[in-house]
């Protein structure tokens, strides 16, 4: 890997063993690729659940308030609104219908509140930038009924503590942007600032005597900032002989630092 | 007889094409519209340069009636975040003028084109694009070293057609040192009317290793070989920059300095050469 930054080839590879893990541990990832090269990129679809209540909420506030985030991978989220008390639940489960495992820590509940709940099928696709030698995230959703989410829709499921420096900072802001093999409009993640908040996440990560996978890691970083979790299973799986630190405090301690430095870096 | 360089650009910048705007059929009109002349700048954004037209037909219809404004052209919606002149020269090159565009105020087609609520989205798009296209010639070092109100002057130089306000500052994005030979990497996208891919986008040099100066020819040999006539065979494709066809021996890099957008990306066109 040089320096910081990922060439097309180390891309490709990165996703090979990210899709192998997924294929194992049935994450829903998948391979799309263009005319049978190299090129290509990797693609996931997930059905949430968002109820009604919170939902057409969001719609009618013009600015969004940060307490509500009724798209969340999370099984369980509180809603602190005035109206509300009682806890409220947005299910995850994937296109296959098999309810998420996001690891033991969090067992999908299954809790039927009031009102009904509207199903949003999110879309996530993971392309590589040779502007940026960086991989970005490019994403849609829709609701059942074929009508696309707006900005204003998808940035009430940004979690609270990201929205507020998103929305200060545009280039790592949420863009509607065409999408470059697809030609259809995605909301992207700009990539411009990648090279700089994987860097020291990398450096952790590489004195650490073990390979490293730069896609895995980034998508930690960024993929839970729209709702997209990536379970620290994937680590473990790539370790299967024990070492001084587990695989998982090394991930977690790791995607911490990433996460905050890619909160100050936003925020600046 | 060359042309200086310099007039290149100011061809470039200035160039037109003449357009008449007529309303969707369906539209709900509360008399006739009539067609809206204009005259486009080929450098320019769609959504930059029609509120003139959304106002003449905004003068026939009801305000509930009006959604927001989007472009169509022989029943294919046109993408405002490409460069006018990039709209034209791919979908109606060989076409008579003035271009017939269709102005839709319903029914927007979000599975095809991207929203755009004001202009500060276009500014945020064309601010990108200049970024993106220096982190390729200059690894960013150039754009970041601009200060904001550098960034703005770009932007404004576009938006109020001010040439030598504009090139006052894009000149630095132009700039290589003198032993490189050109940029680390070309600015480029490749368009094919009939592709399911939007454009080709790859890295390219300008210089290759030993130092020879790449042509166009090279690059689509490289990205595009479908372009190219072989020797014998009959001319199926036009390679179109700007309404032009550049001899395929043009330098890359020539062409990047001076055919390229005020978005610093070279706009390359393949259509198919019209059969008589």
């Amino acid at each position: 890997m040089s320096g910081c930054a990922l060439n097309e080839k180390e891309f490709f590879s990165c996703c090979q063993l990210l899709l192998q893990q997924s294929e194992h541990l049935r994450d829903g990832w998948s391979w799309e690729a263009v005319q049978g090269s190299e090129e290509g990129y990797l693609r996931k679809t997930v059905l949430r659940s968002v109820l009604a209540d919170c939902y057409d909420a969001q719609k009618q506030t013009e600015t969004a308030s940060d307490s509500v985030s009724p798209v969340s991978a999370h099984p369980i989220q509180e809603l602190q609104q005035q109206e509300r008390t009682q806890p409220v639940v947005a299910t995850c489960f994937h296109s296959d219908g098999i309810i998420g495992d996001d690891g033991d820590e969090d067992d999908a509940v299954c809790v039927l509140s009031e009102g009904s709940s509207h199903v949003l099928q999110y879309e996530y696709h993971i392309l590589y930038s040779c502007s940026y030698s960086a991989p970005v995230l490019y994403f849609r959703a829709f609701t059942l009924e074929g009508r696309s989410l707006t900005l204003e829709d998808v940035w009430s499921s940004v979690h609270p503590n990201f929205r507020h420096c998103l929305q200060n900072s545009p280039l790592t802001a949420i863009t509607q942007q065409e999408h470059p093999l697809l030609g259809q409009p995605f909301f992207m993640l700009h990539p411009c600032r990648t090279e700089e908040f994987m860097r020291p996440v990398l450096q952790e990560a590489q004195e650490q005597p073990r390979p490293v996978n730069y896609v895995l890691l980034w998508l930690s970083v960024v993929g839970p900032v729209v709702g997209l979790d990536v379970p620290l299973k994937y680590c473990t799986q790539l370790h299967l002989s024990s070492l001084q630190h587990s695989a998982s405090d090394l991930m977690s301690s790791t995607v911490e630092t990433g996460v905050r430095r890619f909160a100050r870096k936003t925020c600046k | 007889i060359m042309a200086d360089d310099k007039d290149v650009l100011r061809d470039v910048w200035f160039g037109r094409i003449p357009t008449c705007f007529t309303l969707n059929q369906d539209e709900v009109t509360e008399r006739e519209a009539e067609a809206y002349y204009l005259l486009l700048p080929r450098v320019s954004y769609l959504t930059l340069v029609t509120d003139k037209v959304k106002k003449h037909f905004l003068k026939v219809m009801r305000t509930e009636d009006v959604e927001e404004m989007w472009f169509e052209y022989e029943g294919t919606p046109l993408k405002w975040h490409y460069p006018i002149g990039v709209l034209f020269d791919l979908h109606a090159s060989n076409s008579v003028l003035p271009w017939s565009i269709t102005v839709h105020f319903k029914n927007f087609p979000d599975r095809d084109l991207l929203h755009c609520p004001s202009s500060s989205v276009i500014e945020a798009h064309f601010m990108s694009s200049i970024k993106e296209a220096d982190a390729l010639k200059h690894k960013s070092q150039v754009v970041n070293d601009m200060q904001k109100k550098d960034h703005k002057q770009l932007w404004m130089g576009l938006q109020n057609d001010k040439f030598d306000q504009f090139w006052a500052m894009n000149r630095k994005l132009m700039e290589y040192p003198t032993e490189e030979g050109g940029f680390r990497y070309i600015p480029f996208r490749i368009y094919q009317a009939m592709s399911d891919r939007p454009f080709i986008q790859k890295l390219f040099r300008p210089v290759s290793p030993e130092g020879n100066a790449y042509t166009l020819g090279d690059l689509l040999k490289e990205m595009y070989p479908a372009a190219i006539t072989n020797d014998g065979e009959q001319k199926r494709y036009q390679v179109v920059i700007h309404g032009i066809e550049p001899l395929l021996e043009t330098p890359l890099q020539w062409l990047s300095e001076h055919l390229s957008h005020p978005d610093n990306f070279l706009h390359i066109c393949v259509v198919p050469t019209p059969s008589d």
